[in-house]
């Protein structure tokens, strides 16, 4: 897969999660995987179409869902992963998906990407394509992967 | 523009006579103003305007503020803010608020004036798709049956609640991309979907893996017609598929989103139920 769509994606994260009051973030691994995914508790889902097509996958336990949308609800408490926190993670999963696609339109790859969907649960996810790239990244030291299954059309 | 009764809202007496001659001039019907937050609810409470023109800054409230008051008593109600002031801060909770335009005083009446056409060609295009969206992919799935298993479904419980799903046991989420963005979810239980796959190919055991491709397969060929369906009834649509995520396990619950318009419904087939649910959101304002 290009670097740059990869890089695309492990930006976003850094440019947009300050922005939500989050500081801490890594990168701690760049991986090829097959193309099933097992859960950890909670992945939103979205569509991409254009000059890549394909799908990306947001995936965190609900611990760090939670933690993220609290930052995302100005520090209130979140207890449960309920409602509020999914529809936070969603908005999030939207807002890492679009800013990835302002990274790649900088480098002249035009792309659309779909509505958020976000599972939660015990689950696998089954990509179209056979060779997926997992970013493994540190949030407030909670693990966040992101899978990239996508092709250049 | 037919039908289309539009309230002023600015704290300025001066103001609102500007935009309303502007307004008219240009043929639109200005139904009332006001010039504070409480006058805006009570206006917009007895006029039911289609759209507002709001003013950024008044004495007790924002514009956002006053936007947020006039949607509680209707969330489909379209507003323009136009302001003297336009920088980032204001753009940014504009946007948040789902404005639909932003013009800068002094108003240029044909700025203004297109924006409004705009926005309502934009607004009747959004109850077009609305209107013929669950016919088409309900379609699609009968068309589907039909054609490989010869058997058409019975449809039931249909309704448009955007609330949680929880699958029955495997389910597939295709993105939709174009003028406006949605997804469909295709869900049904894993002993429905082996049915299915077992049909398809005339055998008695199938591995997991067949399943699995099956339902992703089943899913786009459903989506990507519906989409082709729509696409034909006005080409404005420009409806496309991403390709199909299929999600398999013990358990799968699919949040409620915040979608602008949904549709769920469930269907008998020779195979067992299947559920399908279908959204789409408006496009937001990019100004």
């Amino acid at each position: 897969m290009n670097r740059e769509i990869i890089s695309a994606f492990s930006s976003a994260v850094v440019n947009i999660m300050p922005m939500l009051g989050i500081s801490n973030i890594k990168l701690v691994n760049e991986r090829k995987c097959g193309k099933q995914i097992e859960s950890t508790g909670v992945i939103g889902i979205i569509g991409i179409i254009g000059e890549l097509s394909g799908n990306v996958f947001f995936a965190m336990d609900e611990a760090c869902g939670k933690k993220i949308a609290s930052y995302m609800m100005g520090g209130m408490e979140v207890e449960e992963f309920g409602e509020l926190a999914q529809s936070a993670i969603s908005e999030l999963s939207n807002m890492l998906a679009a800013n990835a696609s302002m990274i790649l339109s900088e480098t002249g790859k035009m792309i659309d990407i779909s509505t958020p969907t976000l599972i939660n649960g015990a689950f696998t996810v089954s990509s179209i394509f056979s060779e997926v790239i997992c970013l493994e990244m540190l949030v407030e030291d909670m693990a966040f992967n992101i899978y990239l299954s996508v092709k250049e059309n | 523009m037919e039908n289309l009764k539009i309230v002023v809202v600015d704290d300025s007496p001066f103001s609102v006579a500007m935009i309303s001659k502007i307004l008219e001039e240009k043929g639109f019907e200005v139904v009332g103003s006001a010039n504070s937050l409480p006058e805006a609810v009570e206006v917009v409470s007895a006029l039911k305007p289609n759209l507002v023109t709001m003013d950024m800054t008044m004495p007790e409230a924002d514009g956002i503020e006053c936007t947020k008051a006039i949607r509680e008593i209707d969330p489909n109600l379209k507003v323009i803010v136009i302001s003297s002031m336009m920088d980032e801060e204001i753009m940014r909770k504009a946007k948040k608020a789902k404005i639909s335009g932003y013009i800068q005083k002094p108003v240029d009446g044909d700025e203004l004036s297109l924006l409004i056409r705009r926005i309502m060609a934009e607004e009747e295009l959004f109850v077009e798709l609305e209107q013929l969206y669950a016919t088409a992919f309900k379609e699609a799935v009968t068309d589907t049956y039909n054609r490989f298993f010869k058997s058409i479904p019975a449809y039931k419980n249909e309704n448009s609640l955007n609330s949680e799903l929880v699958s029955q046991g495997i389910t597939v989420v295709m993105g939709i991309i174009g003028k406006y963005s949605g997804r469909m979810i295709l869900d049904m239980s894993v002993d429905s979907a082996k049915k299915v796959a077992c049909s398809l190919l005339c055998k008695d055991n199938l591995s997991e893996e067949y399943v699995i491709n099956m339902m992703g397969e089943m899913a786009n060929i459903i989506a990507g017609n519906a989409c082709s369906m729509l696409n034909k009834k006005n080409e404005v649509f420009g409806l496309r598929v991403a390709p199909p995520t299929v999600v398999y396990g013990e358990s799968i619950t699919i949040s409620k989103l915040k979608l602008d318009t949904v549709t769920s419904v469930e269907a008998d087939t020779v195979f067992g139920e299947i559920y399908l649910n279908v959204g789409f959101n408006r496009s937001e304002c990019d100004e």
